[in-house]
């Protein structure tokens, strides 16, 4: 096939696509209409558990066994990053020099992580209330940690962060995921059912049942997920070498 | 409706994630698509989805940059020590290298 | 649509498309500042979104806007110090950032006087004092925070001193 063949193939393939898409979307329901048949039943179900946040509700309540299968899967990467950015034979570490930084910008560093660990927590904890969850609040306050890299020094990272301890937690919070959905079966319901616990009272902090808890154990295992990832990425680009190179 | 908010953030997008195919090096993309994951965001809070937003701003404004830069960094050490480094002028090179 | 959404349009369109021109095309330094503006200029915008569509919940895609997106500007800086240091300075990066930051600091203002002394006015002032600060530290980053310019950074860390008194 010529390189014209080729382009031509792919235009008609591409036009295709387009008259397709184009019809679809002028077949679309208007956006934005208040009325849906699915989305009606979500958010009844949800002020029914009194939680507030009705995609909390649906993450954690109503398809819980679908973020058990997406919190796996960032373990199972990072569990294969892990295996593949380990130091291998051929590979020695050596201490990283410290780097210059400014004063303004490490006193910025240093006030404004434990700011950003408490904003992580705070939007994992107000999950059922406000936007916000495990997820989005796991990675802010890991993300929040790399300050001390990126501020100060990257032998200060190290020191705070014990990579060992991190992967245990990570494991620590995925099984007790599985461990509450067990509970729910043995409290008398379906596995990862919203059942044993009380809802509470509507849009406090102590509402929607099991959902606070999923949040935090999600939160938890993110966060320990991410940095345990950015220390393997780090690990390799600041520490470990090649043999063969002389540089030192 | 809000309809020329929606229009106009979702050109800002087609124009921020074409610039970030037509940007070929790396570090440079990454610039770029650290605005992209901005433009991503308003877009998401526009269309009613906070929660979306939020998680691409957890993930795009920091995690994302971070990520692409330690590969840049990395694959870049190891092509510098491949080519080898000689005599007392190399030396000063890998060290530089090698710290931050 | 109203006043609120009207404005922060108007915001995104000329503030996120500049910066979005300024990052994908030009010297090295200009596109790190041009990132850097962009969040600083995105976070106001959310704010009044959050006014506009009378959902104060919101607030805190600001908020973390605000704490993570001079993180992501000082990924750069300290990533790309030596690359930044060569490539000399870009002239004319103070300006649009002391511009981008009154800015955000004058809609904070705008929008604690209409919420009125409240917990939502305690968490607005702290959005705008993360996001001037931030926003200033990760262009002062930028132009020479790191590694081998640290040494006429330090020259100026006394007026730093001064004008990030709250930080």
């Amino acid at each position: 096939m010529t390189r014209r063949v080729r382009l031509l193939v792919l235009a008609l393939g591409g036009a295709g696509l387009a008259a397709l898409l184009v019809a679809a979307c002028l077949d679309l329901p208007g956006f934005g209409r208040a009325r849906h048949p699915y989305g009606t039943r979500a958010v009844h179900a949800s002020l029914a558990r009194h939680t507030a946040n009705t995609i909390a509700a649906v993450n954690f309540d109503q398809r819980a066994f679908d973020t058990l299968g997406e919190m796996t899967i960032l373990f199972a990467s990072v569990l294969g990053t892990v295996v593949l950015l380990r130091q291998s034979r051929d590979e020695k570490r050596a201490a990283p020099e410290a780097e210059r930084v400014a004063a303004p910008v490490r006193r910025y560093a240093l006030l404004v992580l434990p700011v950003a660990v408490v904003t992580g927590l705070y939007i994992v904890a107000h999950g059922q209330l406000s936007p916000g969850g495990g997820f989005q609040g796991g990675v802010v306050a890991a993300t929040a940690l790399h300050l001390l890299y990126l501020g100060a020094d990257y032998r200060a990272l190290t020191r705070v962060r014990p990579v060992g301890a991190f992967e245990i937690g990570d494991a620590l919070a995925t099984c007790s995921y599985l461990v509450l959905g067990l509970a729910c079966l043995l409290a008398g319901a379906a596995f990862l059912a919203n059942t044993p616990l009380p809802y509470g009272t509507f849009d406090t902090l102590a509402s929607g049942g099991t959902v606070p808890l999923l949040n935090a154990a999600v939160g938890m295992e993110v966060a320990c997920a991410v940095v345990v990832l950015l220390a393997h990425f780090l690990d390799q680009a600041v520490e470990i070498e090649e043999e063969g190179s002389r540089s030192g | 409706m809000d309809d020329p908010l929606i229009v106009v953030t979702l050109l800002l997008v087609a124009a921020a994630a074409t610039a970030a195919v037509a940007v070929r090096d790396p570090v440079r993309q990454a610039l770029v698509l650290s605005v992209l994951g901005l433009c991503l965001a308003v877009l998401f809070t526009v269309l009613q989805a906070p929660d979306v937003g939020l998680s691409q701003l957890a993930v795009g404004s920091a995690l994302t940059p971070l990520l692409l830069m330690l590969a840049v960094r990395r694959v870049g050490r190891r092509a510098k020590g491949t080519t080898g480094t000689t005599g007392t002028t190399g030396t000063g090179d890998g060290e530089r290298e090698k710290a931050r | 649509m109203n006043g609120w959404t009207t404005t922060a349009t108007v915001a995104l369109a000329g503030g996120l498309g500049a910066t979005l021109w300024g990052a994908a095309t030009g010297p090295l330094h200009r596109r790190a500042v041009a990132q850097n503006l962009a969040s600083a200029v995105t976070a106001p915008a959310l704010l009044l979104l959050a006014q506009g569509y009378g959902r104060p919940a919101y607030v805190d895609l600001a908020l973390v806007l605000a704490l993570l997106g001079p993180v992501g500007t000082l990924v750069f800086a300290r990533l790309l110090a030596g690359e930044l240091a060569d490539g000399g300075q870009s002239p004319g990066g103070r300006g649009p950032t002391l511009a981008v930051a009154a800015y955000g600091a004058l809609v904070v203002v705008v929008l604690c006087a209409v919420t009125g002394p409240s917990r939502a006015m305690v968490k607005l002032l702290v959005v705008g004092v993360l996001l001037v600060a931030g926003n200033l530290i990760a262009s002062k980053a930028l132009s020479g925070g790191f590694g081998t310019a640290g040494a006429s950074a330090g020259k100026n860390a006394g007026q730093e001193r001064e004008s990030n008194g709250r930080g």
